[in-house]
Parts: structure tokens; C-alpha cells; sequence
């Protein structure tokens, strides 16, 4: 064989110009949902007059945006929380993942699995059960620790940065790099570590020299996603920074939109920074993962791992604290938070009930937005894994002239905060008149669901394809089969669990989403995870959390599920 | 099947001024061939030669920017007339250097899909998947899931799932560089009595000259996507047309010098350590030689005549060498010789005497074994 550049550059290309037509039609349709709509979020940032009166155009926003005090600290705190998180999760991540895939840890499978749970547990949730604990008042950690003598008031302080920070760390930056890099450490050719231990370094020693730069493409690439992910981010914001009039980019452009007169100008404005600062990211994560710089971690090698020895008992006891306090904390007060009279009221007279879940299970508001919720979440898993899987396809496997395009774009919804896609789809659909009548339907939120999901749905998806080896379609050309006939025998056959998996990450993700879904809601197709918003706006805590439990359970069948179905994380 | 003899008139395959270009470089550089019934040609070449991409152009997995491909009279490919037929459209049979086996399908489904894809009734493709399936050695492995071989037998399933339909041309890409050197040269074996058996036709695509050489009734050299020469192994070897078909295909020896005359037979002064010297050789067809030029002798190792110093010559045309190391090898000793004190080069030597280092020797180079190269 002519060497792996010619492989990889040797795809087929016997697609017909019926195929070019085909993907350029493709091309059009995700650059109208994606690319369109964020042009019109730019457009929209230099119009300035009230909503209802005639158009003007200015910079008003603009200076809004970088001018006013209050979106100043918001920009500020963005970069902050994002820095400071990363910085904490990532030397962690890369401990953990080296001591899941590279040591002899006992049951190290199913830590693995346990960080998967983790990673969907709805961060919404997540943050309700931690406010049990933390509360400055009430939090159940505070009060045990105020009776301590020398302690006049329970230390902790949810509503602060570091509370920000803390559950942001347990709810997204932690899990994801954690279940990303595991894998692509297992990959790893065991020979470059063995030949560290040879020459005389210890297993400390090696890890450091040796693993951690060999994977230093991999860790890069999982530290611009996450911290692109990162950037998203809204629920915990929303519920822990508004009490101490802390603002981040997302929540602050759903301050200026959701108030008596919207400030698209300014809201807009601030999204085009963003999205101009998160470009550069994207265009470093596709040169990571174009230029094959994972050569040297792919591929079967023999694998070998390292005793731990007596840190045995010690990385036990670790993963047992960090396994508490990522999945069992969250889950158990998430449980107990829907029983209780009171929301966090632990020490009132009796504080169980059980009438939150009858109030909440006869409430005609929740059965209608169970319903939207399951019809929501599967119509996104079916549509996603169709569009997906062809974005995929054909960035992947054709020639087709446009695909690094198509492969581009299908990052950017990652570039702007979910809450500005969703208004860019409202304008998108509000604005082109033969859209019009989905405002307000359910379709419309799936098809938002299927466009917030393209950057993780068609990475996965295209890994899957990469291990799939084209030789295996050829074969099957070359024996006398057509390009569909092939398509379905052997592409579809062998890509199901990866595409099943991916189908079933985009329920729990549809499920659960608020940020693309806040301002594409009406009551009539509002799913659960906007009700347990509107539940906590009326100020019925206690229902809130009942739905925060019951998308909390949906997303860990979820996580069974895929796991079950043996997807496995990868990078690029 | 089975009849005809290798290189008999019918053409199965022949392409004509056949060029592909990946972006700016050319990988496919108007290549012409063509291949008759019953035989086993190949292409032969170091990495990135084009091989592997006018296999694929025959297969149909590529399409060409320039000149026609035409299978059994029927044109499958024309850049001109801008089309390309699908691979399916081909009958080809394929064995890919991965083999690719589908893993989702056992070895009986794996051999039952081009069949079924034909429209053949169930009893038909059980009766004929048994017969090809024994013919490779893998009778009673029906039901073992593909992935569940040894590579050995993954290549014996990927060669019946090519032969089951009785394709028209067997292409091979590479298909024993996945094995260790013992099963390779097991596989050669099979594959070549399995050919002559069946009386196949076969496109084969390698870059291990043994492989070549020992496998086929023609080779196709190629370099930097041109076609360098074709011909049998043996005219190969021992009449290269080019330096490129000399250095690749087995080991020479290269002493320069200068061209003193050219006639039917040329004759060289040697440079250097060997100066003094003269030698003797023919000239290679097609390459012109002026007095006065520098010139490249040209000889394979084992073609050198090994005497001791004061011996009976029979020609004129030697070299005095000192064995600088000698080892033993068993059947063989392997000598490193210093020619002049400057050139060296590696001869194996009979175990019937008995060597030892810095022992002067006499090399004898026969006219007929030497070729003259222009420098």
C-alpha cells in the first residue's frame, strides 16, 4: 500500500454529479439554519430602535455592549469563571483519566461509567440539590458545621463565585473531559510508556514526561471544547448569580431580552463578541483533528497497565469522594429536595410531604409539557441521527468540493450562547414568511434541538465513520452492490450504536436543554425543562423540583442506555 | 475457466493514457497497459508510486482525469466521454490489504452477499459459498462471526468472497503485507495454485519485489506514477531498460567511469581507486554512450566471479577486492569486500573453502553480465 497519506486522500469518488447536487443542497440547508440566523444576529446588533418602531440603524448596542459597567463585568466574569474552571478541571480530568485507563484500579469500569451518569445529570438539577447543601441560611452542610463551637455561622455560600465555579465544575467541565480523554488515553501505545520505565523513570515520573505530552494534542483539543461548552452555559448562572446580581454573557443577554423593553441591540452586540472570540478556538480545534496529530495515540496496541500499588487504597478513597459528590450528592437531594414541604428547610417540624408529586402529577400544565417533552426529545434523536449522520457521510467519505465548509459550520452553533441561537431561529423563523406558522410549534423547537446538537452529533458520528476503514464500503461496491444498497448493509448496520447512542444523548439532551429552547416557547409547546423555569419564577420551588427529578431520571436512563449500546467518547 | 494459457491473445483489461491528479501532483501519469487472459500481472513499486491508485482506477473507486479504461471490450471508464462506470457496475473481484471483512456478518454471509446481490435462489448460493469456501480451506467455519479469524483466515475468506461471483479480473492490493513472513509465503503459494487452478486473471499491486517476482507472469514497474517498464521477472531482472528498474529490483554493484569506446560492446576506464582499470560490458538498449562520458558499469553480486589472485582468468575483465569481514551464516559466508580500498560491496561466498579476512581476491565481472549505464 502506497502509505497513509494515499489512503486517506484516496476516497472514492464515484458519486455522480447527482451526488454534488445532493450535498450542495445539504450545504444550503444547514448554512440557512446555522450561518443565516447569526447573520441576522449581526445585522440585528447595529439596529437600534425599540421593538415595534421603525428600524435604525446605529451603534448604540455596540457601545451598550462594551461601554456599559454592568455588560463590562459580565464580559469580565465570563472570561473569569471560564479561565478559572478550566484550570481546576482540566489538571484533574487528566488525573483521573490517566488513573481509569492506565492503572490497575479495581472497578475501573465502572467509575467510568459513574462519570458517564454524571456528565447527564442536568447541571439545572444539579445545581437545586447543591443549594440543599449549601445555602448560606439553610444548607444542610451549614447547619451541621454552625453547631461546630468555634463556628458561628455554617462557612459555605452558594450564591458566590467560588459556588458558581464549584458546580460548574461538577456539572460540565469535570465529567466531559473526564469521559473524553479516558478513552484516547487507553488508546495510547503502552510502548512509549514502558520505555520510560526502562530507562529509569519512576511511574509518577512517567506519567508526567511521557504520557501527558504524548497526549498533549488530545488534551488541548478537549480543553477548546470544553472550553467552548463552557462559554454555553446559562441555568447555573440564572439561579445562583441573580441573588448577588452576578451576571455572565448568557444570563446577561437574557436580562437585556426578557425585560419590559428588549435590548436586542445590546443583546446581539454582546453575542457577536463572543462569537468572534470563540472562532479562533474552532478554527484550532479543526487543525488539531484534521492534520492526523492522533496517529500516534490510534490504533490496536497491546494494553498494559501500571500497578498502583500502595496508592491503591488512597485513589479509592479519592474516587469514592469525587463519586459522591459528582453523581450521589446530586441525585440523592434531588430525590429527597421532591419530598420536602418546604424546599430546603430541613429543620421545620416535620418537613416530608408527599403532595408535590400528586400536586404536580394531576397539574394538566405538566401532563401537557410531559407530552411535548417526549415528543420534543424524539423527534430530535430521529432527526439528528438522519441529519447528522449525512453531514457526517459526507464530510467524511466524498470529495464533495464543500465538505471542510459543511464540517465548519456544523461547529459554529457551539460559537454563541444557546440563548442567542434561540433568538437567532426566532428571527430566522418570524422573518421568512413560509416559516412563520412552526412559531410556537414543537417542530420548531426540534428543529432547533438538531442545530444546537451539530457540533457534538456530527464528531461523534464522524469518528465512528473514521474506525469504520472505507474498505469496507468498497468491498462491498466492488462485489456488485449499489451506493444506497451499501449504504444500508453495511454503513447503517455497523454505525447503529454509534448512531443510536448519539440519537440517545440528543433525547437527554433535548430533554433537558433550556438555553436554545428559553425564548421559542410558548405555552403551547413548552417541554418540562422550560416549566421547571416558570415553576421557579412562580415561586413554587418544591414543583420545580419534582420536574428537575423527573428530566434528573430521564437522563440517567439515558446514560444507561448509551452506555449499554457501547458508545464510547471520543476526541475528534 | 482453466483452459487458456498465460499471456494467451484475448485482452481482459487495457488501459489507455490513463492520468489522475490529486490536487496539484499527479499521481497517475498516462499509464498504458494491458493485460490478457489467465494472467497474473503486476504493479509493482515503492510507496506512493501510484500503484495503489491505478488499481483503484481499475476498480472503479477512482475516476480518471484522462484516458480510457476498457474491461473484456466493454469501456468502463473515459475521461473524454466523462464517465465512469460504479464499481458495482464492473463484476471485479477484490481482496483489500485489510481484507475487509464485515464484521456485523459471519464468513458464510460475508461469501453469500455478492451472490445475493446477483438475485441467486438460497440453494444455489449454499451450494456454491460450500464449494468456494472448501476450495480455500475454510469448509466448517460457515457460522464462525468474520472477525473471529486469524489473518490467514481472514485472507482465505476475503479471496473466496472475490472469486465466489467468478469475476471477470481478481484485483490484489497489497494482500499479504498484513501477515508474518512464514504465512506470506504460504499464502503465495496458495493464491498462485489457486490461480492456476481456476485460470484467473489478476491485477497485483505490491511493493515486495520476492512477491513480485515470484507471483507473476508480467510486472509493471512504476515510479513517480509513470509505468518505467513491463515485462517478465526474469527480462526484468536481468535486462532493466532503466537505473530506477536496476536499483529496484535486487542488489547491484555500480562502479564509474569513463567512456572509452561504444560499439556492440563498450568499453569503460574505471575513476578513482580502480583507476588503471578497464572493463568491458554491453551497452543498455535505447541509452546512448559517447566517448569521453562518465559512465556507471553496472552488475548484480551474484553474477561476480570469485578467484584467487594467481587463478587461470578467463576474461580480462577483473577487479582486485581484500575481504575487509567475513561471517558465516551457515550456508554461506557473507564477505565484505574492499574494491581498491574505497568501494565496497557484499559478496557470499561458497562454504566449500575456507576464507579469511584480508585475503586479496580476484572479482571477475563476465561482458555479458555487465551493463553500461550513462552516469
Amino acid at each position: 500500500m502506497a502509505g497513509l497519506t494515499e489512503a486517506i486522500d484516496a476516497r472514492p469518488s464515484w458519486r455522480l454529479e447527482l451526488g454534488t447536487v445532493l450535498c450542495t443542497l445539504l450545504l444550503a440547508l444547514v448554512a440557512l439554519c446555522v450561518v443565516f440566523p447569526l447573520v441576522l444576529v449581526a445585522i440585528q446588533s447595529l439596529q437600534v430602535a425599540p421593538p415595534g418602531q421603525p428600524a435604525r440603524y446605529g451603534l448604540d448596542g455596540w457601545r451598550a455592549a462594551l461601554g456599559e459597567p454592568g455588560l463590562r463585568a459580565a464580559l469580565v466574569n465570563t472570561f473569569t469563571i471560564t479561565l478559572v474552571r478550566q484550570l481546576i478541571s482540566l489538571p484533574l480530568a487528566v488525573l483521573i483519566a490517566w488513573l481509569l485507563a492506565r492503572t490497575d484500579l479495581p472497578g475501573r469500569s465502572w467509575i467510568e461509567f459513574a462519570f458517564w451518569a454524571a456528565f447527564f445529570l442536568p447541571p439545572f438539577t444539579v445545581t437545586l440539590s447543591w443549594i440543599l447543601l449549601l445555602d448560606p441560611e439553610y444548607g444542610l452542610v451549614n447547619t451541621w458545621l454552625a453547631k461546630l463551637p468555634f463556628l458561628g455561622k455554617g462557612p459555605f455560600n452558594i450564591y458566590s463565585f467560588w459556588g458558581i465555579v464549584w458546580l460548574h465544575v461538577l456539572t460540565g467541565s469535570l465529567t466531559v473531559k473526564v469521559i473524553l480523554l479516558t478513552p484516547a488515553f487507553r488508546n495510547m501505545n503502552a510502548s512509549f510508556e514502558e520505555a520510560s520505565r526502562v530507562a529509569g523513570a519512576g511511574g509518577l515520573r512517567t506519567a508526567l514526561r511521557i504520557t501527558v505530552p504524548v497526549m498533549a494534542p488530545a488534551i488541548l483539543s478537549v480543553l477548546l471544547l470544553g472550553t467552548m461548552v463552557s462559554l454555553q452555559t446559562f441555568e447555573v448562572e440564572q439561579v445562583l448569580g441573580l441573588p448577588f446580581r452576578f451576571f455572565v454573557f448568557s444570563t446577561s443577554i437574557y436580562d437585556l431580552l426578557v425585560t419590559r423593553v428588549p435590548r436586542y441591540d445590546a443583546a446581539t452586540a454582546l453575542s457577536v463578541v463572543i462569537l468572534v472570540a470563540m472562532l479562533p478556538l474552532v478554527f484550532a480545534q479543526q487543525w488539531l483533528t484534521q492534520g492526523r496529530r492522533f496517529t500516534t495515540v490510534t490504533g490496536q496496541f497491546q494494553h498494559r497497565v501500571q500497578p498502583l500499588g500502595r496508592w491503591r487504597v488512597p485513589v479509592l478513597i479519592f474516587f469514592s469522594v469525587l463519586l459522591l459528590t459528582v453523581l450521589g450528592v446530586p441525585v440523592l437531594f434531588a430525590c429527597l429536595g421532591t419530598f420536602m414541604k418546604l424546599f430546603g428547610f430541613f429543620h421545620i417540624a416535620d418537613p416530608w410531604t408527599l403532595a408535590n408529586w400528586s400536586t404536580v402529577l394531576a397539574d394538566e400544565t405538566f401532563l401537557r409539557s410531559l407530552r411535548n417533552t417526549l415528543v420534543l426529545a424524539a423527534g430530535t434523536a430521529v432527526a439528528t441521527i438522519v441529519v447528522h449522520s449525512l453531514i457526517a457521510y459526507v464530510v467524511v467519505r466524498t470529495r464533495y468540493a464543500g465538505r471542510r465548509l459543511l464540517d465548519f459550520i456544523s461547529w459554529l452553533p457551539f460559537t454563541v450562547p444557546g440563548i442567542i441561537l434561540g433568538l437567532a431561529l426566532l428571527w430566522l423563523f418570524l422573518g421568512v414568511g413560509v416559516l412563520r406558522p412552526l412559531y410556537g410549534t414543537t417542530t420548531l423547537l426540534i428543529v432547533a434541538g438538531v442545530i444546537a446538537g451539530l457540533p457534538l452529533g456530527v464528531q461523534l458520528i464522524k469518528s465512528g465513520l473514521l474506525q469504520l476503514g472505507a474498505e469496507l464500503e468498497e468491498a462491498s461496491r466492488i462485489a456488485g452492490a449499489t451506493w444506497w444498497l451499501t449504504y444500508r448493509r453495511i454503513v447503517l448496520r455497523l454505525m447503529a450504536p454509534t448512531l443510536l447512542a448519539v440519537g440517545m444523548i440528543t433525547f437527554v439532551g433535548a430533554a433537558r436543554n433550556i438555553g436554545n429552547f428559553a425564548l421559542l416557547t410558548t405555552s403551547a409547546n413548552r417541554p418540562l425543562s422550560m416549566l421547571q423555569l416558570d415553576y421557579v419564577a412562580q415561586r413554587k420551588l418544591e414543583e420545580a423540583v419534582v420536574v428537575a427529578c423527573i428530566i434528573m431520571l430521564v437522563s440517567l436512563a439515558g446514560a444507561l442506555v448509551a452506555r449499554l449500546l457501547g458508545l464510547r467518547g471520543s476526541v475528534g | 475457466m482453466g483452459a487458456e494459457q498465460p499471456g494467451s491473445t484475448e485482452t481482459v483489461l487495457s488501459l489507455v493514457g490513463v492520468t489522475k491528479r490529486f490536487g496539484p501532483s499527479t499521481v497517475v501519469d498516462r499509464v498504458s497497459l494491458s493485460i490478457g487472459r489467465g494472467e497474473v500481472f503486476t504493479l509493482l513499486g515503492p510507496s506512493g508510486c501510484g500503484k495503489t491508485t491505478t488499481l483503484r482506477l481499475v476498480a472503479g473507486l477512482e475516476r480518471p482525469d484522462a484516458g480510457d479504461i476498457t474491461l473484456r471490450d466493454r469501456l468502463v471508464a473515459s475521461a473524454s466521454r466523462g464517465f465512469s462506470l460504479a464499481p458495482n457496475q464492473r463484476n471485479l473481484g477484490m481482496v483489500f490489504q485489510s481484507y475487509a471483512v464485515w464484521p456485523h456478518m459471519t464468513v458464510f454471509e460475508n461469501v453469500a452477499y455478492p451472490l445475493e446481490l446477483r438475485g441467486m435462489k438460497r440453494a444455489a448460493i449454499r451450494d456454491k459459498v460450500a464449494r468456494v469456501l472448501d476450495l480455500v480451506g475454510l469448509a466448517g467455519m460457515d457460522s464462525r462471526p468474520g472477525t473471529l479469524l486469524s489473518g490467514g483466515q481472514m485472507q482465505r475468506l476475503a479471496l473466496s468472497r472475490a472469486l465466489v461471483y467468478e469475476p471477470d479480473l481478481l484485483l490484489l492490493d497489497e494482500p499479504f503485507s498484513n501477515l508474518d513472513a512464514k504465512l506470506r509465503e504460504q499464502m503465495r503459494e496458495e493464491v498462485k495454485i489457486l490461480q492456476r487452478r481456476l485460470g484467473i486473471t489478476v491485477l497485483f499491486v505490491t511493493h515486495d519485489q520476492v512477491e513480485a517476482l515470484s507471483l507473476s507472469d508480467r510486472i509493471a514497474v512504476m515510479s513517480n506514477g509513470c509505468v518505467e517498464q513491463v515485462g517478465a521477472p526474469r527480462a526484468l531482472y536481468e535486462e532493466p531498460s532503466s537505473a530506477f528498474v536496476r536499483d529496484f529490483l535486487g542488489q547491484t554493484v555500480i562502479l564509474r567511469g569513463t567512456v572509452d569506446s561504444a560499439a556492440a560492446q563498450v568499453v569503460v576506464k574505471l575513476d578513482g581507486a580502480l583507476a588503471g582499470h578497464t572493463l568491458v560490458g554491453r551497452p543498455v538498449p535505447g541509452l546512448t554512450l559517447v566517448p569521453g562520458s562518465a559512465a556507471h558499469v553496472a552488475i548484480r553480486p551474484e553474477d561476480i566471479e570469485v578467484g584467487l589472485p594467481d587463478g587461470g582468468a578467463a576474461h580480462a575483465n577483473r577487479v582486485p577486492g581484500v575481504i575487509e569481514t567475513l561471517g558465516f551464516v551457515g550456508d554461506r559466508y557473507e564477505a565484505r569486500m574492499a574494491l581498491g580500498g574505497e568501494l565496497r560491496l557484499v559478496l557470499h561466498l561458497s562454504r566449500a573453502r575456507a576464507w579469511r579476512e584480508g585475503e586479496r581476491l580476484d572479482l571477475g565481472l563476465p561482458p555479458a553480465r555487465v551493463s553500461v549505464w550513462p552516469a
